[in-house]
């Protein structure tokens, strides 16, 4: 042993700090998604306290409240509060493991979201709440956020009782990004925390639960797919979603994709191109963790578009939209992120359902492209289909449905797969004709024969056609 | 390419006027030489004949896609200082070097499009600090009557209520329209960032198709009070996004004109004494001929005058 090295070694400080908390897991998150968290709480705390009475609407009666300004946040809820017995773990830094379980169905599984709101957003909070009767306040404080020695908060008996048991949050000292967030960025702000709880809370608000923002109701976003009735149980073509369900390890799926609108004629999709005429789209796939979107509209790799015989996403595929439905008691089997607004990808349940995604999303590329060029008679499909369902309205028409089990392939689960129509092919004695024009003369031709400028080119070129054809059989 | 007479239109006109008034007060922001003025002036260039007579120190610039239109306007340019670029408005954002002098733009569109809001937002985030935009768009609540939902489909990201249908009045749609352009000014310069667009004047007004228009400053955050108080005096200044104000002015013979112009400036109940005045009603009953009367003594300095000619 070479001179001068210690021989005993004193045991290193592996003990959190708070700045961690603080400073660093706030970045990991966007204030609107960390709001989402918050609004997390209030759907646990009814689960947690309430027993539903209305299969279809369990969350009606309950509402969440929240109102922003420029120096101040808060979220009111009637859902039940804070129990006293989960007082000691509710505040603390994550999750400590001797906590009791939770209501089936809850989400939170971190410990961590209520926590990293409040620091994301400012650095004083008041916490009141009432459950059964006993009702107490929590205050956070910049002292006590500033003093690494100090992990304990006082309780204090609430000042007031409240008409129902609920928990009312309210930040203040807020961080100077945040406050101007909340003031000069106010109406985009409110906008973009609207249009986020009205689709990743959609199925939620469907079911009964008002959110309010700055005393305005939200309202559902829901996506809908075009479903033929129809057509049940015959061999009969009809445009309806791929389906399948499962089972498995405790996790309930349902998957369902297909069209929400008709495919996009050649006109639209370059014009898409050129100049981007519509600010969001319903394409892409939506993946629900027990009633919260976790993902809404994905195109990307993640969902399975580009991999696997599955084209990349492009403006042709407009009309495709997928729903995933993952239902657990125990949230820990759900494949989220920490941040509950992501999927898993490297979860075994997620990459056996990407199976079925890109098997289902298959069926509706190839009828994209086999109808590609002729989005005049799909039109016409989609339009004698009736009106697009929601996806619990599909939930219940699939129960008419005839499943076919796949219990040899992965994952084993129930599936159905629509006939979609497909094109006769061109007899030989047609002939397709496209030509390129100057814009101002087509437009010139269209307003002449249609007394609308804008007229969709290839009407006018077929119109033309037509009238030529007569002229020239006289 | 057939066009409207732009260069009759009698509440474009005014409001036109009422623009270069607001560009004259930029001169409390610093020299108006150090400005250049782009726009879409359409045949006539009547913006920049207007311009080049009320500020000819300002440099102008016309953004015109089509290529007859762009013949027809070298046959009209005012003045040799006006420089003609063809090609449409994206690619001259794309292409155009600002070399970080101040700009004045008029982006006037005919219809309303979600691409004219990211042109919009582009040109929020490129121009220098002290610089005006001005976005024209179509508000004619008929488009979306026969499909309210298209509304929704083309600009959700931008409403501040998704889920409004497009309301039924020319004033609410342009109330709606304006909602979207200031969502659009704070996702394009969010609070993070030094500069703010500062709206000066907001308006809406129909020559047969309701339009909105909005004119606006993007300065740095700390100059912010001081572009208010240089705005502050302009006739209808808007400067908190307050409701637009409309332009409805009424048709009146030169003769009228200059009858009622003798009682102007007059401080209250302008459409009610000039109403008097006339002795006459000029449209449907009384409180029609004072609601328009009170539009002219609002506007009366900035009012065109149609005159027969015979060349």
């Amino acid at each position: 042993m070479s001179k001068g090295r210690p021989t005993h070694y004193d045991p290193v400080d592996a003990s959190p700090v708070k700045s961690f908390f603080v400073h660093m897991l706030t970045r990991d998150i966007r204030l609107e998604e960390a709001i989402l968290d918050l609004l997390d709480n209030c759907v646990d705390g009814i689960l947690r306290s309430h027993t539903p009475h209305n299969a279809s609407e369990p969350y009606a009666g309950f509402k969440a409240e929240i109102e922003f300004k420029k120096d101040l946040f808060s979220i009111s809820d009637n859902c039940g509060g804070i129990p006293w017995n989960l007082h000691d773990y509710a505040f603390r830094m994550g999750r400590p493991a001797k906590r009791p379980p939770d209501a089936p169905g809850t989400v939170g599984i971190y410990g961590i979201g209520m926590k990293r709101a409040i620091f994301k957003m400012g650095r004083r909070c008041l916490i009141s709440t009432q459950n059964e009767g006993r009702a107490y306040d929590v205050e956070i404080t910049p002292e006590w956020t500033a003093d690494e020695d100090q992990w304990e908060i006082p309780v204090k008996p609430a000042k007031e009782s409240l008409p129902e048991d609920g928990t009312t949050l309210v930040i203040g000292e807020l961080l100077p990004g945040i406050a101007e967030c909340f003031g000069a960025d106010a109406k985009a702000f409110k906008a973009d925390l609207e249009r986020l709880i009205a689709t990743h809370y959609v199925y939620i608000i469907q079911k009964g639960f008002k959110v309010t923002i700055n005393g305005d109701l939200v309202p559902p976003r829901p996506t809908r797919l075009v479903f033929n009735k129809k057509v049940r149980g015959s061999k009969k073509e009809g445009i309806q979603p791929f389906i399948f369900k499962t089972k498995t390890g405790g996790v309930d799926v349902f998957l369902a994709v297909g069209f929400t609108r008709p495919i996009p004629s050649e006109d639209e999709i370059a014009r898409e191109q050129e100049e981007k005429k519509y600010s969001s789209l319903d394409a892409g796939w939506t993946i629900i963790c027990n009633d919260r979107a976790v993902l809404y509209c994905d195109r990307t790799e993640l969902t399975g578009w580009g991999e696997a015989g599955v084209p990349r996403y492009h403006t042709q595929f407009i009309a495709i939209s997928g729903i995933v439905e993952f239902k657990a008691d125990d949230a820990y089997k759900l494949p989220t992120t920490t941040t509950k607004r992501g999927i898993d990808a490297s979860s075994a349940l997620y990459l056996q359902i990407k199976n079925k995604m890109r098997e289902g999303m298959r069926i509706f590329t190839d009828y994209t492209n086999k109808w590609k060029g002729r989005a005049d008679e799909s039109r016409k499909q989609v339009e004698a289909s009736g009106a697009p369902l929601t996806f619990a309205e599909i939930k219940a028409e699939s129960a008419r449905l005839p499943f076919m089990s796949t219990k040899r392939s992965v994952p084993e689960g129930d599936q159905y797969k629509p006939r979609l129509p497909m094109p006769k092919k061109l007899e030989p004695r047609q002939r397709r004709i496209s030509f390129l024009k100057d814009i101002e003369d087509v437009r010139t031709v269209a307003e002449y024969l249609f007394e609308d400028a804008e007229k969709d080119p290839s009407a006018v070129g077929e119109k033309c056609f037509d009238l030529i054809l007569r002229e020239a059989g006289k | 390419m057939k066009h409207p007479p732009y260069h009759l239109r009698s509440n474009k006109a005014v409001e036109r006027v009422a623009f270069v008034e607001g560009i004259r007060l930029l001169a409390g922001l610093g020299k108006l030489s150090n400005y250049t003025y782009f726009g879409f002036g359409g045949p006539y260039l009547e913006d920049f004949r207007l311009l080049y007579e009320l500020c000819p120190e300002i440099k102008m610039v016309s953004i015109e896609e089509d290529p007859e239109t762009y013949k027809r306007q070298k046959f009209h340019q005012p003045a040799g200082t006006v420089e003609l670029w063809p090609g449409t408005f994206s690619s001259f954002l794309a292409q155009y070097v600002l070399n970080d002098e101040k700009s004045i733009f008029w982006l006037d569109y005919t219809g309303l499009e979600y691409g004219n809001f990211e042109d919009f937002m582009v040109l929020l985030g490129k121009v220098a600090a002290n610089s005006m935009v001005k976005v024209t768009l179509r508000a004619e609540p008929k488009d979306f009557i026969d499909d309210p939902h298209e509304f929704r489909r083309k600009f959700e990201i931008l409403m501040p209520d998704s889920s409004a249908v497009p309301p039924a009045t020319s004033e609410d749609l342009a109330n709606l329209i304006q909602g979207m352009v200031q969502i659009a000014s704070q996702r394009a310069l969010p609070s993070a960032l030094p500069h703010v667009f500062q709206p000066v004047s907001s308006f809406y007004y129909s020559d047969g198709t309701g339009m909105f228009t909005l004119t606006g400053v993007v300065c740095r955050r700390s100059d912010q009070a001081h572009v208010r108080s240089v705005f502050k005096d302009l006739k209808f200044a808007s400067l908190n996004w307050a409701r637009p104000k409309k332009i409805d002015v009424p048709v009146l013979s030169t003769k009228e004109r200059l009858h009622l112009q003798r009682l102007l400036p007059c401080s209250s109940a302008a459409g009610e004494l000039l109403r008097k005045e006339l002795g006459y009603l000029i449209d449907t009953n009384r409180s029609q001929t004072e609601r328009k009367l009170q539009q002219y003594a609002d506007f009366h300095r900035y009012f065109p005058y149609f005159m027969k000619a015979t060349p």
